[in-house]
């Protein structure tokens, strides 16, 4: 992971402001920085989303393929995810470098998102035992400032909101062989319901208090942070801390309640920006990544 | 500007998969218009006065054909009344993706400078690119494009200068829905049939349409006669479980009510199943993939060994079932073979057919039943105005389709190839029949030809061994002028002979991939027709710089071997080479020269050492066991004049014939040997499979109704009780036997080394075989010469020719190719022989029956090695008494029993009575049975006139 030098004067600086509610970059311990966010970005994938949170490029691409079920729940499709850290991010990633980094992010992922509740996974079944779909979710970091949970989980949303399956049919012969038939026409898809889709809020403990949205700086000032799952409705369906030090029952629970209080705001502004991107449809200006 | 194109595809894995193609859109393609100042171009295709007397359009117009136009109307198109049309990308992407060979011919008239099509490339315009939107289907897209690009022209001619002219552009669809909106939005547009109507000054045209399904002209009665064909997709999942069977139908050509599907198994066993009855045949047309059903076993049938030919005035439909179940019952038990049922077409397999017409009786009718020449192909309904004048000549119909209540398809006019009965006509037809590729070659092909005049240059030289010296020869048929092999044989000093075999070094002209190449590829062989040749390669290389001429240098492909004495090979060597051949000798001539003592210059002696060794060559061969087999073959003597054949004779055969054969065998072997030791995956070789013993069965019992007994465990064993196979006072007795022997033998192939295991050529009892010495006449010599040539490091290889797969697809083509020849070749002497017997009248001929058949026998005049049919029942003939052993077999008539190689005198004489299908009719005349032979022949009847109203 990318790292910063911070000398003691100025872990001092960026603790002192902490504690007093205003940051380095002036904003305050629960606000992220500015975002943007754009879908389809990728044309030859089923559903795209770049996010910039800061400077913190992320680029997730969904590919839909036909597979077979799980045998232990053969009704249902399935995720699979895989996080390349390029090392594009920083020279540290080169090589075998960001592979670790890779793999604890889309184990994270793949806990977050691969599970009934916070997607329909029995939408993805094209025929039970038989066929379903599985969605390959890739994402690629290309530029890292801190945050990357936060940005990668609102790209992975965006994009499942983007992603546009081809409308298949089973047809069945006399004798009971079955046959996948594809629709004719490209605009004949399926759209998978995010509602339930949670976003990643990762909170950074600095000194007493706790921040939203750390920067690389603020990231070194840390001892511990804790990373949670929250659905709009403010549920939080996964927790897990991360970083080397202790944090106290006290400041877990302070963490959590900020957690979902920050989460749950996250997605009402998300789904409407989404919602108001698709609905310009083929009219939309690309942006792109030259943009 | 840049756009993309997405689409989703199944791929065959049975994955989904989402391909996204970049699109890029151009301002600068131009419309191709001489009244267009606007757009940059070069050179205008479209022309200024496009005007065609129509009464719909008086102005002058371009056309704008959609898709299913083009498919359906690709006749009128190519009609060159038909002029200025301009054919957008879309359509031409439609029609490549739906039927190849419509799209070639579409390619074709595009190419034509005079037709004036134009192609626009609508989808990579700028203003004329329209993407897919929701719920639009891909049809509906295509159509709107055409309307698009339709309506963009018709704005962007609307020029000052156009405007004077007053231009304009008609699309033309017979889609109803595309036709409403296009109106809508201002555009010209016309039916197809609307239009090829208003077309006042050539109402021929109209005969060429296409029908169309939607105006239906009830052509025969609602009463449904077929079977409904299964939807494709029950086809599919039918073959899939196995219910069905997937084939080519394949109809008989004697009897109209039955046909065989050959169904290829996996690797070895491959079925045939039988067919019988129209319902059972269910509109199914020779030649396409069927899907077939089969009966349960106890309505099994056999093969009927009677010919029955669907002649006269179309009878009526009832009839021909009854006659039809009558024949099912008339059949043996243990002849049972696989009986089904077609259920499905799943590819029609229809090409233009060549026939005739059969003008209706009734006056003023406009349509008429088509005969095509083959009678593998049902009668065609078509629709014409101008019967009269087609009467009596060869046309071209091609089928539109084969409603389930119509007893024949419906088909429509192609073109006239010219009045039946002419030779150029009948040659044409029998090339079209043959699918013999026989056009002029292209400039494309023409443009690879060497520029003349052409010199070997001293960089020839250097790669090449300079043989000019040697006194090499060429002895050939007389009036040959493509000579692809010479000879030479000379005494070393170690008193051993070098004796060499010079082939023309075609492959030297003919480089790998180019358009010649391609040509020469397809054609695979030179077709020889009697009085015609149809060349492989231009006549340029053929006859000229190929053939290896006397007194001219030439660039040879030359094997010299170091024989002794007794014609043993001590050494072979393969080069490249240059020679001057001394002499171009016929085989008369080179005989005449060995003959005659007095003679004794190089030439000659050459000649002398080549057949001493030939002669050893032969008698090593034949003990060996390879066979000789007997064929008549005939030539005629053609008139100079009128090219009416006025003499014919059956071939004769000299030493000097066996001694250049001789030597061609022995190089082939070498250089087979050559290329397989070098290349063992992908040598181009020849095989000649062994016969089935059952095959044999015919020959035995008819050697042993003279009591001799026929070996046939081997070759060897064969060639051997040939040899001893003679009757007494029956000298020509041997020759039968072998004629019938060569009945009994396969088909020799092509095929490469790395698909198959089996080497052995069976008739010249060889372990391995190829085809060198005839480059100029076989594709399959060039193959082998260029394989040769990368062996001994003389030429550079090419990726296709490591190929196995690409070589055995070249093989099947040769193959094919060889085997029409053949036939063509066969029925231009049968229409020889014809034309030779119209002008003999009836003649009185001794000859020897050949084979006993149920109801016929066959006969065989060994003076024109003609082969004609005896029949004892058919018209007027009825209650014959017949009975047929098979074992034997024979044939009774009344009291008299036929044998094979029985003595017969027969009467000949053309029966024109079916002007299509004219043949020599032979009627017995001795030994005589009262009500079945014919009287000598002055008492015979005139010919009848043939039944035509002219």
């Amino acid at each position: 992971m990318a790292t910063v030098q911070v000398s003691e004067a100025e872990k001092v600086y960026i603790l002192h402001g902490i504690r007093d509610d205003l940051r380095v970059d002036g904003r305050s311990c629960e606000d992220y920085r500015h975002m943007e966010i754009e879908t389809d970005v990728v044309s030859n994938t089923d559903g795209s989303a770049k996010v910039t949170l800061g400077h913190t490029v992320v680029l997730v691409g969904i590919k839909a393929e036909i597979g077979k079920p799980r045998p232990m729940v053969p009704d249902e499709g399935y995720l699979e995810f895989f996080v390349d850290c390029s090392a594009n991010a920083t020279p540290e990633f080169e090589g075998r470098g960001g592979e670790e980094l890779g793999t604890e992010l889309s184990n994270t992922l793949y806990k977050v998102f691969n599970n009934k509740r916070s997607l329909d996974m029995k939408s993805l079944c094209i025929s039970p035992g038989e066929h379903c779909w599985l969605l390959y979710v890739d994402v690629l970091l290309l530029q890292c400032d801190g945050n990357l949970y936060d940005a990668i989980s609102i790209a992975v949303k965006a994009a499942l909101f983007n992603t546009k399956i081809p409308r298949v049919h089973i047809s069945a012969d006399d004798e009971g062989g079955k046959e996948i038939e594809l629709s004719d026409d490209p605009y004949d898809c399926v759209r998978i319901n995010v509602e339930n889709v949670p976003c990643i809020v990762t909170l950074c403990k600095v000194g007493h208090r706790h921040v939203v949205d750390a920067t690389l700086q603020e990231k070194a000032c840390s001892v511990a942070s804790l990373i949670i799952s929250v659905t709009h409705k403010g549920t939080v369906t996964c927790v897990r801390k991360v970083g080397g030090g202790s944090l106290d029952p006290e400041s877990i629970f302070e963490m959590t309640e900020a957690g979902k209080r920050v989460g749950k705001a996250l997605h009402a502004p998300l789904m409407k920006l989404l919602q108001q991107e698709e609905s310009l449809g083929k009219k939309r200006q690309k942006v792109g990544f030259l943009g | 500007m840049l756009k993309s194109k997405t689409f989703v595809k199944k791929t065959r894995s049975g994955g989904v998969m989402k391909i996204v193609r970049e699109h890029y859109l151009r301002d600068d393609i131009w419309c191709g218009s001489e009244v267009c100042s606007e757009c940059k171009q070069e050179s205008t295709v479209l022309q200024r006065d496009a005007c065609i007397e129509s009464n719909l359009c008086p102005f002058p117009h371009y056309l704008v054909p959609d898709t299913n136009v083009v498919l359906h109307q690709i006749d009128v198109l190519e009609d060159p009344v038909i002029r200025n049309v301009i054919i957008l990308q879309t359509v031409m992407q439609e029609v490549r993706h739906r039927s190849a060979p419509v799209y070639k011919r579409l390619k074709d008239l595009i190419h034509d400078k005079e037709k004036h099509f134009y192609t626009f490339t609508n989808e990579h315009h700028r203003e004329t690119f329209i993407e897919r939107e929701p719920g639009e289907s891909a049809n509906d897209r295509n159509d709107r494009a055409i309307r698009v690009a339709a309506k963009w022209y018709s704005q962007h001619l609307k020029t000052p200068e156009a405007e004077a002219e007053g231009l304009r552009v008609v699309l033309i669809t017979n889609d109803q829905g595309n036709k409403a909106k296009a109106e809508e939005s201002g555009l010209l547009v016309y039916r197809c049939e609307e239009y090829i109507k208003s077309l006042i000054a050539n109402p021929e045209l109209v005969d060429r349409l296409a029908l169309s399904n939607n105006e239906q002209n009830e052509i025969s009665s609602s009463k449904v006669l077929f079977p409904e064909h299964l939807p494709l997709s029950r086809i599919q999942a039918g073959i899939k479980s196995g219910t069905f069977l997937q084939g080519t139908f394949r109809a008989s050509r004697d009897n109209y009510l039955e046909a065989t599907v050959f169904v290829q198994g996996e690797g070895e066993d491959s079925t045939e199943i039988i067919l019988q009855g129209l319902q059972n045949l269910n509109r199914a047309v020779h030649q396409d993939v069927v899907a077939v059903q089969l009966l349960p076993r106890d309505q099994w049938v056999a093969p009927s060994s009677v010919v029955l030919q669907d002649d006269g005035v179309p009878k009526d439909d009832e009839t021909n079932e009854e006659e039809d179940g009558r024949r099912k019952r008339i059949c043996v038990e243990e002849h049972m073979k696989p009986t089904g049922k077609v259920v499905g077409i799943i590819k029609r397999n229809w090409r233009p057919f060549c026939g005739m017409l059969n003008v209706s009786q009734i006056k003023e009718s406009t349509r008429h039943l088509f005969t095509p020449a083959d009678r593998r192909i049902p009668r065609i309904r078509i629709e014409t105005r101008q019967a009269s004048t087609l009467a009596g000549q060869r046309i071209m119909v091609a089928i539109d389709g084969w409603p389930k209540h119509s007893r024949y398809p419906n088909g429509h006019f192609v073109r006239s190839l010219g009045s039946a009965g002419d030779k150029e006509t009948e040659t044409e037809v029998l090339l079209l029949e043959h699918d013999v590729p026989h056009q002029a070659f292209s400039q494309a092909v023409l443009s690879f030809l060497p520029k003349m005049p052409w010199t070997i240059t001293p960089e020839d030289m250097v790669k090449r061994e300079d043989l000019r010296q040697l006194t090499v020869c060429s002895v050939d048929p007389p009036g040959c002028t493509d000579i692809d092999d010479a000879l030479h044989c000379r005494e070393l000093d170690n008193g051993n002979f070098e004796v060499g075999v010079h082939i023309a070094d075609v492959s030297h002209f003919i480089r790998p991939g180019n358009a010649l190449d391609k040509e020469a590829a397809n054609r695979g062989t030179t077709v020889y027709l009697c009085g015609r040749r149809i060349d492989m390669v231009p006549e340029l290389l053929s006859s000229n710089l190929c053939s290896l001429r006397s007194n001219v240098e030439r660039m040879a492909f030359s094997c010299i071997w170091e024989m002794n004495h007794n014609a043993e090979i001590l050494k072979t060597r393969f080069t490249k080479s240059v020679i001057n051949s001394k002499a171009s000798l016929t085989y008369a001539e080179a005989q005449m020269r060995i003959d005659d003592t007095s003679m004794n210059d190089d030439i000659t002696k050459s000649l002398r050492g080549l057949n001493k060794l030939a002669k050893i060559l032969k008698r090593r061969r034949i003990e060996n066991g390879a066979l000789t087999l007997s064929s008549l073959e005939v030539r005629f003597h053609i008139d100079s004049e009128t090219h009416d054949p006025i003499d014919l004779q059956t071939k004769e055969l000299m030493e000097t014939n066996s001694m250049v054969e001789e030597f061609m065998l022995l190089a082939n072997i070498s250089v087979a040997q050559k290329i397989y030791d070098e290349f063992s995956e992908c040598a181009l070789l020849r095989k000649h499979p062994a016969p089935p013993p059952s095959n044999y069965d015919i020959l035995i019992k008819a050697a042993k109704s003279k009591g001799l007994e026929i070996h046939t465990d081997s070759a060897k064993a064969l060639a051997d009780s040939l040899d001893v196979a003679k009757v007494d006072g029956f000298s020509y007795f041997n020759t039968l036997l072998r004629i019938l022997a060569t009945r009994c033998m396969m088909q020799a192939v092509y095929f490469c080394s790395g698909m198959d295991s089996d080497f052995h050529h069976y008739g010249l009892a060889s372990s391995i075989y190829t085809h060198f010495t005839s480059p100029i006449r076989r594709y399959s010599d060039i193959i082998v010469h260029r394989l040769l040539a990368v062996a001994i490091g003389a030429d550079s290889t090419y990726p296709d020719l490591m190929d196995k797969h690409k070589q055995s697809a070249l093989c099947n083509n040769l193959n094919y190719r060889h085997k029409m020849a053949q036939y063509a070749q066969r029925a231009s002497v049968a229409f020889h022989t014809q034309l030779f017997f119209k002008n003999r009248g009836i003649l009185n001929e001794e000859g020897f029956i050949l084979f006993v058949r149920k109801n016929a026998i066959i006969v065989l005049i060994p003076k024109f090695g003609l082969e004609g049919t005896v029949f004892f029942d058919g018209k007027g003939k009825t209650g014959v008494n017949l009975r047929f052993d098979e074992e034997v077999p024979s044939l009774t008539v009344e009291q008299h029993t036929f044998h094979m190689f029985d003595k017969v005198n027969v009467t000949i004489s053309l029966d024109d009575s079916n002007i299509q299908h004219q043949k020599i009719r032979m009627a017995l005349l001795e030994p005589v049975i009262p009500g079945v032979s014919v009287p000598a022949p002055e008492v015979e009847p005139q010919p009848k006139k043939p039944k035509l109203d002219r």
